[in-house]
């Protein structure tokens, strides 16, 4: 019975001029924006390795100095673009693309995108995310608000009872029509999608994991759409104020509920100032904060002397300039791992709030997981960002110790190329599946509280619909 | 007449009904939800401006106090710290702190103003790579969302505002049958449609500029009244386009059903769709150049430039006669070849930043003209002009900095090269910088064009409902 409920409807759909004007427009955006978004992330992947290349060329081929200068002189960083991104730019063009590592600090990540674009980009860009996200739910709205609501007014709700139907019955055939319509859409998009993805990047299998487990997301939110266009069509007086109502929850969904969401995690979790993080941190580089000293040059002294038996700085087989670089590194390290440890642990706070107002409005739920599962939400910037930092640690101790072990206390030392191309690549590797499910884990319980709660709002009201 | 009694009439139906007076209260709700963001968002700009330039005092003040030392007879320190030479006064140590204020209507839309810097510290260093910073400290993800402020709600809720209030006019009353007996009465279509219109009309401006008003007043916005004036210039022309549209969409004789799907339809299409493709197809046609050139510039500038330092100050001097004379050529003006360096490298890196200016703004002009697919594009323009936190005034403050720059370049270069010592005298006399806001015209200017496209639209619309209307009959 159900089956022929759920064919009923697909014929339905299928023949309604709407959902074919409509399915049209929304098919045509989500290939225009999978394809654009191939072609940018394809030339950015390029920009990025001609970019880090050079930068290499540079590093080894800067000449004979001395290592510590080196570790002045640095290296660049690029943030690597996910193959995923193509489907969900996410936070990408709102974070820095490079970094300097130099020695003593750890820099912030420069070159903002969005700080070249106009303002135009405030409406968001087209992209496979932000239709899936955006416009598919308008179509299922299209396709469903008058799923009971129009058979009662029709009054032909009253006919098809009659014929033994059980009302659980005629809800799931309805939605498995409805998702019958939209799989004609969907599932095509999917396949280029995947497609695409293989022709980018020579698709490994964690790859395509990720791509598998993002299209279940997306799927599980067109569920909860699908159930909650039913169940409102169910209880709505009329097809039209169906209509009206689940435009209502279509707004505050997509536009009303994330917005506010941003300032609200700005008044609960509020940033340092840019001013006021610098501040800090230059008053805990020269006076140190509780628990991590300065390092004392005298005991390092002291300590080095009595390591290797010596009576003077210049008896040392090694030079102290070297290990006491070193030591004022360590001690910098710690600073800037309490300040922007505290930076990025406000901003996950902030997206906590993001995640928990999903409550009232699933798309944040399916924002948060959709970006994590593309690689491009702020937790991975993080990840990337902690691992270009341990690179500048190890790189800039690797020149300090070189220093320190191949010359003297006072000595002019200078180093050249074959010390430099001892210093390994940046080799990043991406977080596992596991690791961003983790992180997103709120999301994603809350998404699956919204199908379910969905699914039963959608019973209950086929239930208690009544058929005059 | 007719007006009055359908006004007194239509206030009556709307007072009696719950479901319109609960969507009008939110509606006031978001409004000022949106405001106080605003306000807040302003209030912090400010604290920080305020901070900064406290800090920038104290700098001043510590360095005045350590000339008046050292001149005093003092011990001057470390050589690279010693505040009397001019490239320690002027470099790091002595930077000037510069910042453009909130414009007086800031706190009615964000719009750049989270994204881009207000603020820098200019010192003889200050290069094309100083303007790549990034700006306040914020969550990407709260800019990749953007701010709940008031022209937020003014461009993507005012027009629902609108359209639920105005997709029944002429339809509703035929579905209730109250059209004939209306008509019965010595009174047009066109007068009836065109009272309720107004009715309705005077209620969302009302609330809207009612708040933008008070939004002014909470931040300094009646300082500005032309900008002011241009604000809710702007927000009345948006109004009225969406107005003409709902009215057209009642002409066509559609039942209010149709009317409510075909006019979302067209806001979804103008205020949500279009824009999105405008930004991809501009991405797509005109991409943004690669900011990356800038960083190989600057570093293969750099290492060549420490190594050709003399040869540097040679070619420097050619260019410069006028400072051969002054420039003291032993070996204790380090400080003038290690200029010299800064000075080519800052050469190279203004080539690539003209070059990658020059393509910017090709692009950027011809995604501006991209905004005419959509009155929420345009609308966005104008709040964006009227508030001062669109692109063009950092623009400004970007150039005027530049110009900064340059004018404390030129205090203190001649001293570096002559290895001139600089004293509590030429500490105070370093340049100060002052924000010189846009002349009003301009910004009118600029604002005139989008302004007037809206303008048609929404007589364009409104024009073909008033004709149609005079056409309507009762049936």
């Amino acid at each position: 019975m159900i089956s022929r409920i759920a064919r009923k409807e697909f014929v339905d759909l299928l023949r309604d001029g709407r959902f074919r004007v409509g399915a049209a427009i929304v098919g045509a955006l989500l290939v225009v924006s999978l394809g654009a978004g191939w072609v940018n992330v394809r030339d950015a992947r390029s920009q990025l390795e001609a970019a880090q290349t050079t930068a290499r060329d540079h590093w080894d081929n800067q000449g004979e100095k001395n290592p510590h200068s080196a570790a002045h002189y640095g290296m660049y960083a690029f943030k690597p673009r996910f193959a995923l991104s193509f489907i969900d730019e996410g936070i990408d063009p709102w974070t820095g693309t490079s970094v300097w590592l130099e020695a003593h600090r750890q820099n912030e990540f420069l070159m903002r995108p969005a700080q070249d674009a106009s303002a135009a980009q405030r409406f968001g860009t087209l992209t496979a995310a932000g239709v899936l996200q955006h416009l598919v739910p308008l179509l299922i709205i299209l396709l469903a608000f008058g799923a009971l609501a129009g058979e009662r007014e029709q009054g032909t709700l009253r006919q098809l009872l009659a014929t033994g139907v059980t009302r659980r019955q005629l809800a799931i055939g309805k939605a498995l029509g409805v998702g019958g319509g939209l799989a004609l859409l969907v599932l095509p998009a999917a396949v280029g999608g995947a497609a695409a993805l293989m022709m980018g990047s020579g698709a490994t299998g964690s790859l395509l994991t990720r791509g598998v487990v993002l299209s279940l997301v997306y799927l599980i939110y067109f569920a909860s759409f699908i159930g909650l266009a039913i169940a409102i069509s169910a209880r709505a007086p009329s097809a039209r104020s169906a209509l009206v109502v689940l435009l209502g929850v279509w707004v505050v969904n997509g536009l009303v509920a994330p917005r506010a969401a941003v300032d609200l995690s700005g008044w609960l979790h509020p940033a340092p100032t840019a001013f006021e993080f610098a501040r800090t941190l230059d008053e805990q580089m020269a006076n140190g904060v509780e628990g991590i000293r300065p390092p004392d040059r005298e005991a390092i002294t002291q300590r080095v002397l009595a390591e290797y038996g010596a009576e003077s700085v210049e008896e040392l087989p090694v030079n102290l300039s070297g290990i006491t670089l070193h030591e004022s590194e360590l001690y910098g390290d710690q600073i800037f791992d309490l300040n922007y440890g505290a930076l990025w642990d406000t901003f996950e706070r902030q997206s906590r709030v993001h995640e928990t107002l999903a409550m009232v409005a699933p798309l944040l739920a399916v924002r948060s997981l959709s970006m994590g599962l593309a690689g491009t939400d702020v937790e991975q910037h993080r990840h990337f960002a902690t691992a270009a930092e341990t690179y500048r640690r190890e790189f800039v101790a690797s020149m300090n110790d070189d220093l320190a072990q191949n010359s003297r206390t006072g000595e002019t030392y200078f180093a050249d190329d074959d010390l430099w191309e001892t210093v390994p690549p940046l080799e990043y590797e991406a977080p596992s599946l596991a690791w961003v499910l983790g992180n997103r884990s709120l999301s994603l319980v809350v998404l699956l509280l919204w199908v379910v709660g969905a699914g039963i709002a959608a019973m209950g009201g086929v239930r208690r619909s009544e058929s005059v | 007449m007719v007006a009055r009694t359908v006004l007194r009439n239509e206030a009556r139906l709307l007072m009696a009904d719950r479901v319109q007076v609960a969507a009008l209260a939110l509606f006031g709700l978001l409004f000022v939800y949106a405001v106080v963001n605003g306000v807040a968002w302003v209030s912090k700009q400010n604290a920080t401006i305020e901070a900064v330039s406290v800090a920038d005092v104290e700098r001043s003040t510590a360095l005045a106090s350590e000339l008046q030392r050292i001149e005093d007879g003092g011990d001057p320190g470390s050589p690279f710290r010693d505040p009397r030479s001019p490239n320690v006064l002027g470099g790091n140590r002595g930077a000037r702190t510069v910042a453009m204020k909130p414009g007086p209507l800031a706190a009615l839309s964000v719009g750049q103003s989270d994204l881009l810097p207000f603020y820098y510290d200019v010192s003889i260093y200050t290069n094309e790579q100083t303007f790549l910073q990034n700006g306040e400290v914020a969550n990407p993800l709260n800019l990749m969302v953007g701010r709940f402020d008031l022209a937020f709600v003014i461009i993507y809720l005012l027009p629902l505002l609108v359209l639920a209030l105005g997709h029944n006019v002429l339809s509703g009353e035929r579905e209730q049958g109250t059209l004939a007996l209306t008509l019965s009465q010595p009174v047009s279509v066109r007068d009836v449609v065109a009272s309720k219109l107004l009715f309705r009309g005077v209620l969302v401006l009302g609330l809207t500029l009612g708040v933008s008003l008070l939004g002014a007043a909470l931040s300094s916005g009646f300082a500005d009244p032309a900008r002011l004036g241009l604000w809710c210039l702007g927000v009345t022309v948006y109004a009225l386009f969406w107005f003409g549209l709902a009215a057209w969409v009642n002409t066509l004789n559609r039942s209010s059903a149709w009317n409510a799907t075909a006019l979302a339809g067209a806001w979804i299409a103008l205020v949500v769709v279009i824009p999105a493709l405008v930004n991809i197809g501009a991405g797509i046609l005109h991409p943004l150049p690669s900011r990356v050139e800038m960083i190989s510039t600057a570093r293969e500038a750099s290492r060549q430039a420490v190594n050709e330092r003399s040869e540097l100050l040679a070619r420097y001097l050619e260019d410069h006669p006028e400072m051969a004379g002054a420039v003291v050529t032993d070996a204790a003006s380090s400080a003038a070849l290690a200029w010299a360096a800064t000075e080519e490298v800052n050469r190279q890196l203004e080539d690539v930043a003209t070059r990658y200016d020059e393509r910017l703004a090709a692009q950027l002009a011809v995604v501006q003209t991209y905004r005419f697919f959509s009155p929420a594009l345009l609308m966005q323009s104008v709040l964006n002009d009227a508030a001062g936190t669109g692109g063009a005034r950092y623009d400004r403050f970007e150039g005027q900095v530049r110009a900064f720059a340059e004018e404390w370049r030129q205090y203190f270069v001649p001293a570096i090269l002559a290895g001139e010592t600089m004293s509590v005298a030429s500490a105070a006399g370093r340049p100060e910088f002052a924000f010189v806001e846009e002349a009003p015209g301009a910004v009118f200017d600029r604002a005139a064009m989008p302004l007037l496209v809206l303008l048609l639209l929404a007589v364009a619309s409104s024009g073909q409902a008033a004709m149609r209307l005079g056409r309507v009959r009762s049936g």
